[in-house]
């Protein structure tokens, strides 16, 4: 009952997601199809670390899947994080490039 | 008859710069714009394959070491490249005809950064040079930013700004890089980095190279608009205007595909640098089409639905094997084409109706019925219909991931061609199919015969590499062997 | 001679620090830009660092001399050109940010980032 409540908590937030003028049913069916497929995408996409260490991915797949589905609006906070502010962007970029650079530097010997 | 190559690059350029300087004489820019830009799709289908050093400068052997150099700038020319170049020389055909029959007054300025924008993207993938390559894919940037604030679009200026500060980021670092490259090998050529490397002269894991590798893949992001730039990249996918956005897409598509098969020649020893590709590809395909769902302004969504489809080239690249990366370019080729056409059907779609907002539109389909059906193909050939091309590259890329033992990535394939599948439908209905709204107006104009016409010929392409993919996929296959040898 | 290379080497790194460092934390857009530019001069001046030799002579080979001490004498010229195509095309890059950020200034009549490159997909999505 309460997954219920919460599913419909989502719609709702999703109004708010287009908030200057109308909803559309095919909107919102957009954006719950977008959640669905978020969620079922990157659980799947862990699964790749299994080729690191089974255990790890096991691991990893429960948590998102937990951490995902508790947190189910998650497209109003993709979407905030993925607005065209320039200060974002540019906080995402710096972040990728030191992301890149440190893997690299610990990764290129091992894998 | 190797004296075409360069001229493939040169042509359009001298194009842009007499474009540009007469721009007073608008029936002889005119002319001359309709001119070249029919030369562009002709000159490198009657080219013969082969390289071209510049100022003649031919490989020299070192006599103490055996060790053959390349002192000139070397472009080399392929079937791969042949079939990328006369399909960018096409759409620039298309485009430049659509513009020239759009406006009474042309601007010669615009013209040149169309032309400018060609020729960047054709020398990117033509050249054998690194330097060379960075050279170009900052002219291609600039093009792009001037292609985007010319368009008189709202806020089409902040766009183009923040596209160039991130780009601002983005090439210093692959210059960095570029310059730990030349530091350690002391070349620019990619063929002689390449026999240094496989002469053991160089260690590959020593953290230099690792960090040029790092610093070149940065600016590899920004050049293909992977994640981080997603947001960037369909931003100024939607600030251009529909034709030239078209454009747009291709510049990016040729420069990915060229940078990275640049990378993947030197760095291909890395194990590490697959599971990068990999791992951007699948973050690109998920935030893609997940954010391409939620949009309204449908410009915006193609833009994160190239993104998204940009993933598809990256993962056939990233598996590496013969088979996998033939079905990445092949995906390349198919992506130019298929988004080509949703840019400029839609194009047409706000030229009769001046509204890109899905949620006020609708009911179109009986204005403009012959639009409807062509979007409709070329959104169906996105998703991956049979018998359309998109069907046997994405074929091709799950067959491929299987083979390499990652059946995740075929799921996640499938999933991603399902979700495009559903973005289209959604946006089809809303546009086209449902009752139209009171407050709209559809101009009782007709659109224009030029954005049919070009769409009816990328239809054509469509099918007929859709029906006959092998005339395309056996010849990038034995590039593609070359490569991997 | 490592001394002078290391310290044009620390130079460089310490101008892409900086440069990054104002391009994400400086809100005024003249001076993000200063900061974008500093990050370009680093890399060349990197680059520029390569091609150091200590004693080393300008790479023209004049009519007289002995090609062999030429070779062992000359500093390496490639990062040299390299870097004057660099320096051009960081002039242009530099020369349409500072011509855009113009029109963007008439527009809103301020230089703050957050204001001038804010989101805009909220204002462009629903007007009435």
């Amino acid at each position: 009952m309460k997954l219920y409540d919460q599913l419909f908590y989502v719609v709702k937030r999703f109004k708010k997601l287009f908030s200057p003028g109308p909803v559309t049913n095919a909107d919102v069916s957009g954006s719950i199809t977008a959640e669905i497929f978020i969620i079922v995408s990157i659980v799947i996409a862990s699964l790749l670390l299994r080729h690191v260490s089974v255990l790890l991915a096991g691991f990893v797949t429960l948590i998102l899947a937990v951490v995902l589905i508790t947190n189910i609006p998650l497209i109003p906070k993709f979407r905030i994080e993925q607005e065209d502010s320039l200060n974002k962007m540019l906080f995402y970029a710096i972040i990728a490039l030191g992301f890149i650079v440190i893997f690299l530097y610990w990764g290129g010997n091992l894998v | 008859m190797n004296e075409l190559i360069p001229l493939m690059v040169i042509v359009p350029m001298m194009a842009a710069l007499l474009l540009s300087a007469f721009s007073k004489y608008d029936k002889l820019i005119r002319i001359l714009a309709f001119v070249v830009a029919i030369c562009l799709p002709i000159i490198p289908i009657v080219s013969n394959y082969g390289l071209h050093f510049f100022g003649g400068y031919e490989p020299m052997v070192d006599n103490v070491t055996n060790i053959l150099y390349h002192p000139a700038i070397t472009y080399s020319f392929d079937f791969m490249q042949q079939c990328f170049i006369a399909m960018i020389g096409l759409l620039t055909f298309l485009v430049v005809f659509i513009y020239l029959s759009k406006y009474k007054k042309v601007s010669g300025p615009y013209l040149f950064l169309l032309f400018m924008g060609t020729s960047a993207a054709t020398a990117l993938i033509l050249t054998d040079d690194i330097f060379h390559m960075f050279v170009f894919f900052e002219i291609l940037a600039l093009a792009q930013v001037g292609i985007v604030a010319a368009s008189s679009i709202e806020y089409s200026y902040e766009m183009a700004l923040k596209y160039m500060i991130l780009g601002a980021i983005g090439s210093p670092m692959m210059l960095l890089g570029i310059g730990f490259l030349l530091a350690m090998t002391g070349t620019v050529n990619v063929t002689d980095i390449v026999a240094i490397l496989r002469g053991g002269l160089l260690n590959v894991t020593s953290p230099v190279f690792l960090l040029s590798l790092g610093l070149i893949f940065f600016g590899w992001l920004y050049a293909s608009g992977l994640p981080p730039f997603h947001t960037i990249k369909s931003g100024i996918y939607s600030k251009a205007e529909p034709h030239a956005a078209a454009l747009l897409q291709s510049f990016t598509v040729i420069s990915m595909i060229s940078i990275v098969i640049i990378m993947f020649r030197i760095y291909s020893s890395l194990p590490i640098f697959e599971v990068f590709i990999v791992l951007f590809s699948v973050i690109a395909m998920i935030l893609g089409v997940s954010m391409a769902l939620t949009q309204t302004d449908f410009r915006r969504m193609i833009g994160f639905l190239a993104v998204g489809e940009l993933g598809f080239i990256g993962l056939g690249i990233g598996l590496g094997t013969q088979f996998a990366l033939t079905a990445g370019l092949f995906q390349a080729l198919n992506e130019i084409v298929i988004t080509a056409l949703l840019f400029i059907g839609f194009g047409a779609i706000v030229h009769s109706t001046n509204e890109v907002d899905t949620r006020k539109l609708g009911g179109l389909l009986a204005y403009h019925p012959k639009v409807g059906i062509m979007l409709l193909i070329g959104g169906l050939a996105m998703a991956g219909v049979p018998p359309l091309n998109g069907f046997q590259s994405k074929l091709m890329l799950v067959q491929a991931s299987l083979s390499c033992g990652y059946p995740e990535l075929s799921i996640l394939t499938i999933m991603v061609s399902i979700a495009t599948f559903v973005v289209f439908v959604k946006t089809f209905y809303s546009m086209f199919l449902r009752p139209k709204p009171h407050d709209l107006e559809v101009a009782d104009k007709e659109v224009p015969k030029a954005m049919v016409f070009t769409m009816l010929i990328l239809l054509i392409v469509i099918f007929a590499l859709g029906l006959f993919p092998n005339v395309v996929t056996s010849g990038i296959s034995n590039y593609v062997g070359g490569l991997l040898l | 001679m490592a001394e002078t290379q290391l310290a044009i080497l620390f130079t460089s790194i310490a101008l892409v620090v900086i440069g990054l460092y104002a391009a994400i934390f400086v809100d005024n857009i003249i001076k993000k830009i200063i900061g974008i530019s500093f990050i370009e001069e680093g890399a060349n001046l990197f680059i520029v660092g390569i091609g150091y030799k200590a004693g080393g002579i300008v790479p023209i080979l004049m009519p007289n001399m002995d090609p062999a001490w030429f070779a062992s004498n000359a500093s390496y010229p490639l990062p040299y050109g390299l870097v004057l195509t660099s320096i051009v095309i960081g002039a242009s890059t530099l020369a349409v940010m500072l011509a855009l950020v113009m029109v963007l200034y008439r527009k809103y009549g301020t230089l703050s980032t957050s204001v001038m490159l804010a989101d805009t997909s909220k204002q462009e999505e629903y007007n009435e």
